[in-house]
């Protein structure tokens, strides 16, 4: 059994310096891997990614992120992974990583994801160049996820977004702005790639669980959603006392 | 005939508080009535609570603003999700 820790949308900087890492002090205890869905900093800034690094860095289990549109928004997102990566946390994008953890093999492929929205109501690759464009880097982004997720030699697959990959966690949200916090491409990735755990932010108002149309469980791990320092998922069978 | 244009200022000031550097906030609504914009979210810390307060002002001084943004507490992690 492998139990996965995870949030997202901290949106840290040095307002908010100190405010996790006491709460993230025993981990172990709780998890074997934590997961970062992204919107790490509050606009890109690489200070506010020092930040992220201090909170984040250097704790007793793995962890492994991916960037958020916050973490764009300075232009500088070269510069914040960098940081994120020198304090020894892995930072995906259309790229995976597998952990050899106590409960077996993890794989986790990532990717910052975009909109477009969902089934029957998601924009299309037709029209004036911002429109294709818009549509075009969602596409792009999910493909990258799956290529990764199907590269994955391990026992246990996780996809690991910012934006959602279903409509069932954005339950919240007003529906207007729905292809503004996800793409079903994202599902159709993590499904083809035969992913165990869908784990995505962005959504603020939405809500925890949901799942993609081929049973992928999809969580959303916002921090305002989950009202916690980090929700904790179990993958697997085992060692029943290890995750109750 | 005059006609309620409210929703317009409340779109301006959702997009001052989206784009501004002090706030880069998204989740705040802001409604606009009678000559006051109140505001309701939720945010991080106290700090940037107030900086919500001031970046409105800013972008529409002629209105009172009625601050309803709160801050949380963060609960304790709780309990793990078994999903096989």
């Amino acid at each position: 059994m492998i139990r996965v820790a995870a949030v997202g949308d901290v949106h840290l900087d040095e307002d908010l310096r100190g405010s996790l890492r006491p709460k993230l002090a025993d981990i172990a205890t709780h998890a074997d891997v934590l997961l970062l869905a992204g919107d790490l900093t509050r606009h890109g800034d690489p200070a506010e990614a020092q930040v992220v690094a201090a909170e984040f860095g250097g704790l007793a289990v793995p962890v492994v992120a991916v960037l958020g549109n916050h973490d764009y928004q300075c232009d500088r997102s070269d510069e914040v992974t960098k940081m994120l990566e020198d304090a020894g946390i892995s930072v995906l994008e259309g790229s995976g990583v597998v952990l050899s953890l106590p409960g077996g093999r993890m794989g986790i492929a990532g990717t910052k994801g975009f909109g477009g929205g969902f089934p029957g109501k998601c924009g299309s690759e037709f029209g004036e160049p911002e429109m294709k464009a818009f549509v075009r880097h969602s596409r792009q982004l999910a493909e990258g996820l799956g290529h990764a997720l199907k590269e994955l030699d391990a026992g246990f697959r996780v996809a690991l977004t910012h934006y959602s990959p279903v409509e069932d966690t954005l339950a919240g949200e007003p529906p207007e702005i729905y292809p503004f916090l996800g793409s079903y491409f994202l599902a159709e990735a993590a499904d083809s790639g035969l992913a165990d755990l869908a784990v995505h932010g962005h959504a603020h108002a939405g809500t925890e669980k949901g799942h993609t149309l081929g049973g992928v469980p999809v969580r959303n791990v916002a921090m305002p959603v989950l009202r916690r320092p980090y929700a904790v998922y179990c993958l697997g069978t085992g060692d029943e006392s290890a995750c109750r | 005939m005059t006609r309620d244009t409210s929703d317009y200022v409340a779109g301006r000031i959702e997009r001052a508080l989206a784009s501004d550097p002090r706030t880069h906030e998204l989740g705040i609504r802001a409604d606009v009535r009678d000559g006051v914009v109140i505001l309701r979210g939720e945010v991080a810390c106290e700090q940037r609570r107030l900086l919500i307060a001031e970046v409105v002002r800013d972008a529409a001084p002629e209105l009172d603003v009625r601050n309803e943004v709160s801050v949380p507490e963060l609960q304790p992690p709780g309990e793990e999700e078994k999903l096989t």
